[in-house]
């Protein structure tokens, strides 16, 4: 049965249109996801089949919802579908639930003023949810006593509370690591087996494997490919689909394991606290020139607090780090997780690195030889951080770095805000950095994917520190 | 919602013009009036007590026969002067001190907040009058009481924008890149703080003058026969019967400085 029929659906912001004509169904029992980088276009697609653009945007086309017609152009048209048709799982649920008020009065305030049945029959219902939902016992709980999966399977029971059909679900997994990303698929796909449609709108293929169901691929606001989502996956017809498929860090080729190289940086019995917490205590690595170190571990574990202590912006708590003797302090650099905040953003990015070039001794005209060895536009560096991308700007952050001529980088989390096909561009740069600079790198990232393509060896952290060393690949299969 | 931003945006330039043109004028009137119709502020002549305006003194003469014209250019040099030189000081001592206390951290930190703390319980005027009894010279006095006064906003403000920025990736960036505190100065801490120091400034002028006139109209600032817009308001209080363009025409320029440079300011938060 089809739940959600849409008919050429376009977005324009004034004269310009950003999403060009798009036509969809949903069926009931067949999940339907939209996969598409930062700036396709389709949370767009999902803000005009509710109704909720932004009102500088305007939409076009017709949306039918189970027995109504409906007009893209007119969104109040839809508010009265909203709870009782069409759900919407907001993006990072913890954050949309009110931190003062109970798990359970969360719920059944929405079951009672959606579709209005008196106070006793909505707290019976939404004991019913709680129960289906494993989480009995959590309803007098406040939000922040709720962990993580729970405050998310509390929004999905509040979202759900007016019996829509449709769930609409955009980047439901935005922020969390493999482990947590798995378990909402799962219980988004239990929430399905009930009856009714999913809408799931990410950039991740992983969820948009789990998901299944049928496959829309969206560029620049246009339809790339569409199709079931396992054949696509196995076989993508179109290029980029090709590409965006061969970013994901599952399908990345291995790196080819360097070995040797001189040591740069010597770790011993190292320890760190932060607020008189033990992060981690004993750990001993060496990194060794053009090496990779792969750090992973859940959040909140320290990876980060671990860079800080390498390059000596942290004082340990116990060990020594010992840097090569005969290397400049400036050897050890870091990549930040988000680029525009490690730039000075009132200052043009030409004029930035010209600073760095200049206190290094070295000629502007190095600036302009690095610039295509990063794939970057000589235009850019007219710009202030905020205007470039963030993959342009990562980029511009390692050229940066190569100013200095490092000789140990602590990337920590340096793609996690990047779309894949940037992602891959950027670790595949820093590998290149790595061997022709013979810098030792320490990669943090939550992807064990990610870390077990590109390391040689792999730190994880976390409540018993695996010493490094390991195969990535041992740790890969521990992680999952 | 760029719409939302970029109106007030807009109406907001058109305020801060409007402030800045008043300033310039009333500015010009004071440094450029007595070029045009020269006279003396002090030269008196009690035949012409109240008289109305004529060609020798446009805005005609107070009880004692003065040329208010030329007072009043007198004294809107005077108080600005003051006032700009105070804020300059109280601007530069703020920024070093704000700066400092950002960076050291610790006791210097704690010391200095614990001095602006303690000057922020005393009300402002008491200050400047303490001052204006310790230090003799009645101008010199309101410098340095005002700047006493006046420094601990530029502080506070300094202090809290610097401490944001010193704690930003960006600037932990610059340093292990090699730069030390000077470009992180001029870098990151100073483009944050500027436009902020300058809203700040004005609102210090504007708040410095009106001390000034206040003190001078209970007869604790400048002392007669010192041209100041207090005390002319005052001396022509009790005339503002016979006279009232007289008694007006010091409310009028007061008036229309502070309301400029208030306007000039923009909002409080930039």
């Amino acid at each position: 049965m089809t739940l959600l029929k849409a008919e050429d659906i376009t977005v324009a912001d004034g004269a310009t249109r950003i999403l060009h004509p798009v036509s969809l169904y949903l069926d009931s029992g067949e999940p339907l996801v939209i996969l598409g980088e930062t700036g396709s276009g389709k949370s767009l697609l999902a803000q005009a089949l509710m109704g909720t653009l932004p009102g500088e945007l305007s939409a076009r086309g017709r949306v039918a919802i189970g027995d109504r017609l409906l007009d893209a152009a007119r969104p109040e048209g839809f508010r009265m579908l909203w709870g009782r048709d069409i759900a919407v799982l907001p993006q990072e649920p913890w954050l949309s639930l009110d931190p003062l008020m109970r798990a359970d009065r969360q719920v059944s305030e929405a079951h009672r003023l959606v579709r209005g049945p008196g106070a006793a029959e909505a707290r019976d219902r939404t004991a019913d949810d709680f129960r289906r939902l494993d989480l009995t016992g959590a309803g007098q709980r406040y939000p922040h006593e709720l962990s993580g999966g729970m405050a998310q399977r509390v929004a999905i029971a509040a979202a759900r509370a007016g019996g829509a059909r449709i769930v609409i679900a955009d980047e439901p997994t935005k922020g969390l690591d493999a482990a947590r990303r798995d378990g909402v698929a799962d219980l988004l796909l239990a929430e399905l087996s009930r009856g009714g449609g999913l809408l799931v709108i990410t950039h991740d293929l992983a969820l948009a494997r789990r998901i299944g169901g049928r496959l829309i691929v969206l560029r620049d606001g246009q339809v790339v490919e569409t199709g079931p989502t396992a054949t696509v996956m196995a076989a993508p017809v179109q290029p980029y689909t090709r590409d965006l498929i061969a970013a994901d860090p599952d399908n990345w080729p291995a790196r080819k394991p360097v070995t040797g190289g001189a040591t740069v940086l010597t770790a011993t019995g190292l320890a760190a606290e932060r607020g008189g917490a033990r992060l981690f205590t004993g750990l001993s690595f060496d990194l060794g020139e053009g090496r990779i170190m792969g750090v992973t571990g859940p959040s909140g574990c320290g990876k980060s607090t671990l860079g800080d202590v390498m390059l000596g912006l942290v004082p340990a708590a116990a060990g020594r780090v010992e840097p090569a003797p005969a290397l400049p302090r400036t050897a050890f650099q870091k990549l930040y997780q988000d680029p525009v905040a490690a730039f000075p953003r009132h200052r043009a990015l030409g004029r930035t690195l010209a600073d760095v070039a200049r206190r290094h001794g070295q000629g502007q005209d190095r600036i302009g030889a690095l610039l295509p060895r990063l794939g970057l536009a000589p235009v850019l560096l007219s710009r202030r951080p905020a205007a470039v991308s963030g993959g342009e700007l990562q980029r511009l952050a390692l050229l940066r770095l190569l100013l200095v001529r490092p000789k140990f980088i602590f990337a920590d989390e340096p793609t996690s805000r990047l779309d894949p096909i940037t992602q891959k561009q950027v670790i595949a740069l820093l590998c290149d950095t790595s061997e022709t600079e013979g810098c030792a790198v320490m990669l943090v990232s939550h992807d064990p994917a990610l870390v077990s393509r590109t390391a040689d060896h792999v730190l994880s952290l976390g409540p018993a520190p695996v010493d490094a060393d390991v195969t990535p690949r041992d740790i890969a299969a521990a992680l999952q | 919602m760029t719409d939302a931003v970029m109106i007030p945006r807009a109406t907001d330039h058109a305020v801060r013009w409007t402030g800045t043109l008043l300033v310039a004028a009333v500015l010009a009137f004071a440094l450029l009036g007595p070029l045009a119709v020269p006279g003396d502020p002090f030269a008196q002549s009690l035949l012409k007590a109240l008289a109305g305006p004529e060609a020798g003194a446009p805005l005609g003469y107070d009880h004692l026969g003065r040329s208010i014209f030329h007072r009043l250019a007198h004294a809107l040099r005077l108080s600005p002067a003051i006032a700009l030189a105070a804020v300059l000081t109280a601007g530069l001592a703020g920024l070093i001190l704000g700066t400092l206390a950002a960076a050291r951290g610790g006791w210097t930190d704690r010391v200095l907040v614990t001095l602006a703390d303690a000057l922020l319980a005393l009300p402002g005027l008491l200050l400047v009058l303490i001052v204006l009894g310790i230090v003799p010279g009645t101008a010199l006095g309101f410098w340095a009481g005002l700047s006493l006064v006046l420094w601990v906003e530029f502080f506070r403000l300094t202090r809290a924008a610097t401490r944001d920025t010193l704690a930003s990736p960006a600037v932990q960036a610059s340093r292990l890149l090699g730069f030390g505190p000077a470009y992180v100065f001029r870098t990151h801490i100073w483009p944050e703080i500027a436009l902020m120091m300058l809203t700040t400034a004005a609102f210090g002028t504007a708040t410095a003058i009106m001390a000034i006139a206040a003190l001078g109209f209970v007869h604790v600032g400048m002392r007669a026969p010192t041209p100041e817009l207090g005390l002319m308001m005052v001396e022509l209080l009790p005339y503002w019967r016979e006279a009232p363009l007289a008694l007006l025409s010091p409310v009028i320029a007061t008036f229309a400085l502070l309301l400029g440079l208030t306007l000039s300011a923009g909002s409080r938060t930039p």
